[in-house]
């Protein structure tokens, strides 16, 4: 009876605590308001009245080539001129090269960074440097690269690398960290010298989830790719941003709406690709309409 | 006139005098005031779980800060960093790479025994001494294999093939035989007997089947109640 009447206080304090959580929560959005509750209340119909008068439709002029320079491509493949397409693949491409540069910065001083592989006066330094360029939002380290390099997608390359190194470099510390003791207690005592250890031991220890974080990195970069280029560091955001100036929201409706698609592609993707790295993508990886299909209705229809 | 001859034979490659091992002050595990293994000696430590065997094990291996005291292996004094390839480790659970393959594995144990530090690729010797380990222990079939994908015994034999593909002075194993069928049983512990017979290198098991370990070793250790004593045939029978 003891037993259970201390479950049953053990929960209720759980639960207090939870709702204690969120009235403090509640009292701070009330604080935020400032009691000018007039504000939220109109914007149900303002935003329906912008969604109507501005957004939408889209204008999808915006996928069709651009007059000038002159497009050298022929039809079907003329969309190749356009803004979104040209915007989209800069954004990709801004990514794809950041993705990998910041690896191979990070990798390096996350193995530096890693607590069971180093003394704190080597770890230490290199987790604050690590923090330092987390701290920092790619957009402003955009704006930075902007001031330094001008306009254009390097800006943009060298702002994503740095704030990737940041973060990257911490997922990959957290998971090195996370490997088991006994492997490395084995290569301590047969000798083994740090580099050796590190490649021949940690690396391919931690190997799938440094793989798997990369995937999640590039697919971040993506999302975030297309806000840099707000400041005039290249990729998509340079045309949202031209056409909100102009007041032109259903052209940047027809932006969000394939930086949607885009990231939603990716994002799946990366799903697919993920599941090869790890011990349950072993047994079962997903096959190519998994994605797309949730799993209950693709056994159905593999059973008819 | 008497001529005391002091060969490499006579000195030990593991001395523990008046040491306390545990990883608490306020609850040792051990007190040793005597232990010596010499070269070409194969010594087996058993006692109850809990006792303190891989505790030990670690404290030689240098993983372990002893409480007290302090350790002689391979003529170096703990705490110390070992020498290249000199000592050999096989842990209870292994410790082995599991994402990777067999053998890379194995080659870890070879080039810790056979590459030079300032030598980016694996030598030759390391190459050959990798591939008659996994040959030994029946691993050639499935040499590309990941370790997650092997079974324990599998996994086991793995982590022998390393040790011996490093060749080292002093292999610490502990408990190196469980998990394996009898017949596997046989042709590990015979691979690795011969191997230090043929090399005068020492081994120093954890195990706790004790006619096993009776069966292989020339001296045989029970940790109990804190100490360590060296039984005989008759105390083994006791034990029993």
């Amino acid at each position: 009876m003891n037993i259970f009447q201390n479950y049953y206080v053990r929960k209720s304090k759980n639960i207090i605590f939870l709702s204690l959580i969120i009235i403090f929560a509640w009292l701070t959005f009330s604080d935020l308001v400032d009691g000018d509750w007039g504000s939220l209340e109109n914007s149900f119909s303002n935003i329906s009245i912008f969604f109507q008068e501005s957004l939408w439709p889209p204008d999808w002029s915006v996928i069709e080539p651009q007059i000038y320079p002159i497009c050298t491509e022929y039809p079907p493949f003329d969309f190749k001129c356009s803004t979104a397409w040209i915007g989209m693949t800069e954004t990709l491409k801004i990514a794809f090269v950041s993705t990998i540069f910041g690896m191979l910065i990070s990798l390096p001083i996350s193995l530096l960074a890693a607590r069971n592989l180093n003394p704190f006066w080597i770890s230490y330094p290199a987790r604050i440097l690590l923090a330092f360029l987390r701290s920092l939002p790619s957009i402003i380290w955009a704006i930075l690269f902007v001031i330094l390099i001008g306009f254009g997608p390097v800006s943009g390359t060298l702002a994503m690398t740095f704030y990737t190194v940041g973060y990257l470099g911490k997922l990959q510390y957290e998971s090195i960290e996370g490997i088991s003791r006994d492997p490395l207690d084995a290569a301590d005592v047969m000798g083994l010298n740090k580099i050796e250890k590190s490649l021949t031991v940690v690396i391919p220890e931690s190997a799938n989830n440094l793989i798997s974080q990369l995937i999640f990195m590039f697919e971040y970069n993506v999302r975030h790719g297309t806000v840099i280029g707000i400041v005039g560091a290249g990729g998509i955001g340079y045309y949202i941003n031209l056409y909100l100036k102009f007041l032109q929201y259903d052209k940047v409706i027809a932006y969000l709406i394939i930086i949607f698609i885009v990231v939603i592609v990716i994002d799946l993707i990366s799903i697919y690709a993920r599941s090869y790295f790890n011990e349950k993508g072993d047994i079962n990886p997903p096959s190519w309409l998994g994605v797309f299909i949730p799993h209950n209705i693709l056994s159905k229809i593999k059973n008819k | 006139m008497f001529f005391i001859i002091n060969t490499k034979e006579n000195i030990p490659l593991i001395n523990i005098q008046n040491v306390i091992i545990g990883y608490d002050i306020k609850e040792p595990l051990i007190e040793i005031n005597d232990f010596k293994v010499f070269p070409g000696e194969i010594v087996v430590l058993t006692g109850p779980s809990g006792a303190g065997k891989t505790t030990l094990l670690k404290t030689i291996a240098g993983l372990v800060k002893p409480i007290s005291g302090t350790i002689t292996v391979c003529e170096k004094i703990t705490p110390f960093n070992p020498k290249r390839g000199e000592l050999g480790y096989i842990p209870q659970s292994l410790g082995l790479v599991r994402h990777a393959s067999v053998m890379h594995n194995v080659m870890i144990g070879a080039n810790a025994g056979h590459k030079p530090i300032w030598t980016p690729f694996p030598s030759n010797t390391a190459k050959k001494h990798a591939m008659d380990a996994i040959f030994a222990m029946g691993l050639d079939t499935f040499k590309f294999k990941i370790i997650r994908k092997l079974s324990g015994g599998q996994q086991r034999r793995v982590a022998t093939a390393r040790t011996l593909a490093q060749q080292p002075r002093l292999i610490l194993a502990d408990e190196f035989l469980s998990e394996l069928d009898e017949e596997t049983k046989e042709i590990v512990q015979s691979k690795v007997l011969e191997y230090i017979h043929q090399k005068t290198s020492t081994l120093l098991v954890v195990e706790h089947d004790i006619m096993r370990a009776k069966e292989m070793c020339d001296r045989l250790f029970i940790i109990k109640n804190g100490k360590i004593s060296e039984i005989n045939e008759k105390d083994i029978l006791e034990e029993e």
